[in-house]
């Protein structure tokens, strides 16, 4: 890797790449795989949900520099550092390094499926012009159709696995880059605690997977 | 005139020679270092317990003067006092020295020092960072060295070796011949003063406690062009050693400083587990021989015990020559804490718990009390002119020495935690000296003709070459093996006058084995063949230097030990009494009435001994071998009695 | 007992292409790594029969306090003075490390981590050698940490098993962001404090560390290396958020 970042820049950019890791990108994976876990409750409270989000003020301005832009520089550091490592866990097998190796692995994998996810949702919803409460009937027939597949459900189960791995592992690698977490006892008991944490979104993620599997429901705008 | 830049090149990177470093750069010399690897490695790292410094921080009475009185009596009163002295009056500024730089000693619940004790003294004089002290010594003073570096006074040459002083008709030392161990090249450097801080000839025995870079190949080197080379057969042997393959690992002192209790079991050939034999069954002998000092006995006293019952009484743990150092009646915490590093070192090597079953140690080649002979200057009053261009300097002009190389300080035996002081107190003097020296020098190394250097650069040359060419049928290494058998096996604690000349006939035979070597590796890059070649030829000429002292002092004085010259102190004989006989043979007769009975005659015995052989060995290269000649000791402070410990 | 096998990767110099060579060895009891090697320069021969120039490596202290002999035993690296033969699993493997540049077989050049130390200012500022009294009172709590930290012997364990370590970049690692703590810790060293924090804010500083936490798995010394590493962390953050505010 000959590209450098200049000294002066250097800390705050990777700073910054820790921080947006967690908000607002880790922040928003949150929110949405809450909203989307309405409908584990309802197609009609999933659209409710998803009929708030879309009648948000300035919603265009909120996505692109409140969630693709962080999202975009999140990524574009993440590559960067891992290109500058050399994974080892083949030598060294030790929990720590797995969970490193893993992290840069979850990247990666999470970085394709947005692509993906984005692509079938997000930019046919923009194209269509799709705003304002036709939003919701158009991205549910999408998931519909997404989740019809076993191949489809795979592809989104190990998207959301990776993304609550990355987010909860990457909460600790925060807490710790913050120097929020110092001694060892510490690090290991937040290390649990964000497992915790991670488990609860995965399974948000797959209850929500589950429900548009076995039941595929369409609905009609709200008026 | 222009006012120059001095220069001095110090040789070695341990503590003596970090000390001289930081020294000259306060007196804005510029140094050039030269190691061996880099400096924090340096042997002087593997010094564990601690260094001494008589700061009386527990009321027990102790002052410098005692710590002088403790030195030189541990020596045998074979040490120069004034110079002995004024080290001991200088060890608590030295410590304070080391802490301000950050130093890791224990400390007081208070925050303050924390002292332990040592042998060879009654009190607690000993301060130590863990059980490592040497390390963090080296790395403190590696610190401030690599702080001069950075600012540009110091250049570091790691991976380079001395190979010889280069001297100008005038028989002045201006500058050294370097090795540069990667790329073969050999070059001289211009100096107005050099160091040689190069440590101890641990190497000669093969296997000792010394690294492995231990080989006292440059104070050989600085011997073979004529400097005096003294008390070379004074070699400290250390009494607790672990026993290894390739190397006899160090068991600090402070083990013993920390409560550990030297035993066999009473009944030779006792194959029991350790743990297994009761208090009643075993044998404390120091404890038992020397109620006073028990196991803190000097070092020379402890291993000749140790062999007497290992190979006099055959009680070697099951019938081995091994002895058990025991710490297993302390808590485990409370050793992890004083003694962690060296009890970590045990169970590494031995896979057994020292906090669980007793070591099993043995004596080991550890330090050398001889060296290169240095000169020094007292101020009168009964310490040093620290101003003088004469301290540390070897019989050749502008040529110094420092540290183990020297063989100032320790007299006939060294006591523990006397080296690391001995070390930074002969470092930081030879700074000053090698400062004064130099700016003393009409003409600076600057100014000498180019063709003194390229001659010497000639004359290593073609002997590199010559050594490279070597095809004979003798593997270098096996060879240096054979050596150090040798004098392993004749040189050691016990020495006999019949060993000792039929050991010097063999020297010589190893001598003309060695023309027969086989340089097995003839490349350019980082080969370490020929070095090892002219190292192993140094060796071969230390060895001789210590068998012929020893074969030629027929006396028992320290860590030289030779049975028939043993003057059979009285078992209740007191050292006051000898003093007391000297004050009364200046006014009157003395009787054998005035004393218990034999002691008179002891004292005369004594005295007569100490008449012919309170000297220094001197030891000049003369017709391939040395010369030895004896030297007056200046005993004009303490005066000398016999030793006594129990 | 079966003699001992070492398969050793060797290469002539910094440029050449590496080479295996499988050399033996007569069993002996209590043998470590070194002394096979010492074996093999007593008599250079290969398994083949082959005479070859004997091993070159670097070792010294051989009771690991100097890390002059660290090396990959086995593939991992370690010592290879506390490396006894009969823990470990045959045929033996022996390779120089892989995150520095190799000089001649099993030697390394590891001067970039005294230039990390150099870098970082990793000393204890002090006004002279003279003697002006003791040194400040340290509590022996501190003291402890302190020792514990100061016990690295810069021999590159921690930043050979950082994945994050590699040739050509410019990590510190663990050991220099370590030593960084130390230094910060002292009372006299803490004058320095900031100087040495922003030495670590720099590209190859303490962002760049991926948390792997191998560096204190393979620390021969068992330094809390991850404790030093969150502390410089939590102090350089300070650091930086103090700058937005008082600059």
């Amino acid at each position: 890797m000959k590209f450098r970042i200049p000294d002066r820049y250097h800390f705050l950019l990777l700073k910054l790449h820790s921080l947006t890791g967690i908000v607002p990108v880790g922040l928003f994976l949150v929110v949405h795989l809450a909203f989307n876990s309405l409908r584990t409750v309802g197609a009609s409270q999933y659209q409710f949900g998803i009929d708030i989000i879309n009648n948000i003020p300035f919603l265009i301005l909120i996505e692109v520099f409140g969630i693709y832009v962080p999202l975009l520089f999140h990524s574009a550091m993440g590559f960067y550092l891992t290109f500058l490592a050399k994974p080892n866990i083949k030598i060294y097998r030790y929990p720590r390094n797995a969970l490193y190796t893993m992290q840069r692995v979850t990247g990666a994998i999470v970085f394709v499926f947005l692509v993906y996810h984005v692509g079938t949702t997000f930019v046919p919803k923009m194209f269509y012009g799709k705003h304002l409460f036709e939003a919701a009937p158009f991205l549910i027939d999408i998931m519909n159709q997404e989740f019809e597949t076993w191949g489809g459900r795979l592809i989104y189960l190990i998207g959301i696995f990776s993304a609550t791995f990355h987010f909860a592992n990457g909460l600790w690698g925060f807490c710790v880059s913050w120097g929020l977490i110092v001694g060892r006892n510490a690090q290991r008991n937040a290390g649990f605690a964000f497992a915790f944490v991670g488990l609860v979104l995965t399974f948000w993620g797959v209850a929500t997977v589950w429900e548009f599997s076995v039941n595929p429901v369409s609905v009609e705008p709200n008026m | 005139m222009k006012k120059r830049n001095r220069k001095v090149i110090i040789i070695g990177g341990g503590l003596a020679g970090l000390a001289a470093a930081v020294r000259a750069c306060e007196l804005n010399m510029s140094v050039d270092m030269i190691s061996y690897q880099p400096v924090k490695r340096s042997h002087s790292v593997c010094a564990q317990g601690g260094i001494n410094g008589a700061m009386d921080t527990q009321g027990e009475g102790d002052s410098p003067e005692v710590h002088f009185y403790d030195t030189v009596k541990g020596g045998d009163f074979l040490a120069h006092q004034p110079l002995v002295r004024d080290m001991c009056h200088q060890a608590p500024a030295i410590i304070h020295l080391l802490d301000r730089m950050g130093v890791p000693f224990n400390r007081t619940s208070e925050g303050h020092l924390q002292f332990r004790r040592f042998g060879g003294t009654l009190f607690s004089r000993t301060a130590f960072a863990g059980a490592t002290t040497g390390q963090q010594l080296v790395y403190a003073l590696d610190e401030q060295v690599r702080k001069h570096e950075s600012e540009g006074t110091v250049t570091k040459r790691e991976w380079h070796e001395y190979l010889g002083a280069v001297v100008d008709d005038q028989g002045i030392c201006r500058g050294a011949t370097i090795h540069d161990l990667r790329t073969g090249k050999i070059f001289t450097l211009r100096g107005d003063a050099v160091i040689l801080a190069t440590g101890g000839p641990g190497n000669v025995y093969s296997r000792s406690t010394n690294s492995t870079v231990c080989t006292g190949a440059a104070t050989t080197s600085a011997y073979l062009q004529g400097a005096k080379y003294a008390n070379g057969e004074f070699i400290q042997i250390h009494p607790t050693a672990i026993p290894g393959a390739d190397k006899l690992r160090l068991m600090s002192e402070s083990a013993r400083g920390e409560g550990g209790r030297i035993w066999v079991p009473r009944t030779p050939g006792d194959s029991r587990p350790p743990k297994e034999i009761p208090e009643n069954e075993r044998y404390y002998f120091l404890e038992e021989n020397y109620p006073l000092f028990g196991n803190l006995v000097p070092r020379d006293v402890a291993s000749r015990e140790i062999y007497a019952v290992v190979y006099e009484q055959k009680m070697g743990i099951a019938g081995e020559a091994m002895v058990y150092l025991d710490l297993t009646h302390h808590r485990k915490e409370y050793l992890e804490d004083k003694l962690g590093g060296i009890l970590d070192i045990y169970r590494k090597f031995t896979g057994q718990d020292p906090s669980e079953t007793p070591m099993k140690i043995f004596p080991a080649v550890h330090y050398s009390m001889g060296g290169l002979w240095v000169d020094y200057e007292d101020d009168g009053h009964g310490m040093i002119d620290q101003n003088s261009v004469r301290n540390q300097m070897t019989s050749i002009k502008g040529l110094y020495a420092a540290g183990e190389a020297d063989y100032q300080y320790h007299g006939a035996n060294r006591l523990g935690a006397n080296s690391l002081l001995s070390c930074i107190y002969s470092g930081l003097l030879v700074g000053r000296a090698a400062f004064n020296y130099s700016k003393s020098m009409d003409v600076a190394s600057e100014d000498i003709s180019s063709s003194v250097y390229e001659g010497e650069e000639t004359i290593w040359n073609n002997r590199f070459e010559g050594m490279k060419r070597m095809n004979g049928k003798e593997n270098p290494y096996s060879l240096h093996s054979e050596l150090g058998e040798l004098l392993l096996e004749n040189v050691l604690i016990v020495r006999e006058n019949s060993k000792l000349s039929s050991t010097l006939e063999k020297l010589e035979e190893i001598e003309s084995r060695f023309k027969d070597v086989k340089c097995l590796d003839t490349t350019h890059w980082s080969n370490p063949m020929p070095s090892f070649i002219n190292q192993l030829r140094c060796m071969i000429q230390l060895s001789k230097i210590i068998t012929k002292g020893a074969l030629l002092r027929n006396e028992f004085r320290g860590a030289h030990y030779k049975p028939e010259f043993d003057l059979q102190q009285p078992k209740n004989f007191d050292p006051h009494e000898y003093i007391d006989y000297l004050e009364r043979t200046h006014y009157e007769e003395v009787n054998d009435s005035d004393f218990p009975e034999g002691h008179l005659d002891y004292m005369k015995r004594f005295q007569a001994n100490n008449e012919k052989w309170l000297k220094t060995t001197i030891a000049q290269f003369k017709n391939n071998g040395p010369e030895i000649t004896y030297d007056e000791v200046n005993t004009s402070l303490i005066t000398p009695r016999p030793r006594k410990y129990d | 007992m079966k003699p001992i096998s070492l398969k050793i990767k060797r290469q002539d110099g910094p440029n050449g292409r590496s080479y295996w060579q499988t050399f033996e060895t007569p069993y002996r009891p209590f043998a470590n790594v070194i002394s096979c090697l010492q074996e093999i320069q007593k008599s250079p021969v290969t398994r083949e029969g082959k005479k070859v120039p004997p091993v070159v490596w670097d070792c010294n202290c051989l009771e690991e306090v100097c890390g002059s002999c660290t090396m990959l035993v086995n593939g991992k690296v370690r010592q290879a003075c506390t490396a006894l033969i009969d823990n470990l699993e045959g045929p033996l493997t022996l390779e120089p490390m892989s995150k520095f540049p190799v000089v001649r077989d099993l030697q390394v050049d590891r001067s970039r981590m005294f230039e990390n130390l150099k870098k970082t200012n990793s000393w204890i500022d002090i006004d002279g050698t003279h003697d002006i009294g003791e040194g400040p009172a340290i509590p022996d709590q501190d003291r402890a940490t302190a020792y514990v930290l100061s016990e690295c012997m810069t021999c590159g364990c921690c930043l050979e098993a950082c994945p994050q370590f590699t040739l050509d970049n410019s990590f510190l690692g663990a050991a220099t962001f370590s030593q960084v703590r130390l230094f910060n810790m002292h009372p006299t060293g803490a004058t320095q404090k900031e100087k040495r924090l922003e030495a670590v804010m720099k590209e190859g500083g303490i962002t760049d560390c991926g948390n792997a936490q191998v560096c204190v798995e393979v620390c021969p010394k068992k330094i809390p290396l991850t404790d030093s590493i969150a502390e410089m962390s939590r102090e350089t953050s300070l650091l930086s958020i103090k700058k937005i505010f008082n600059s």
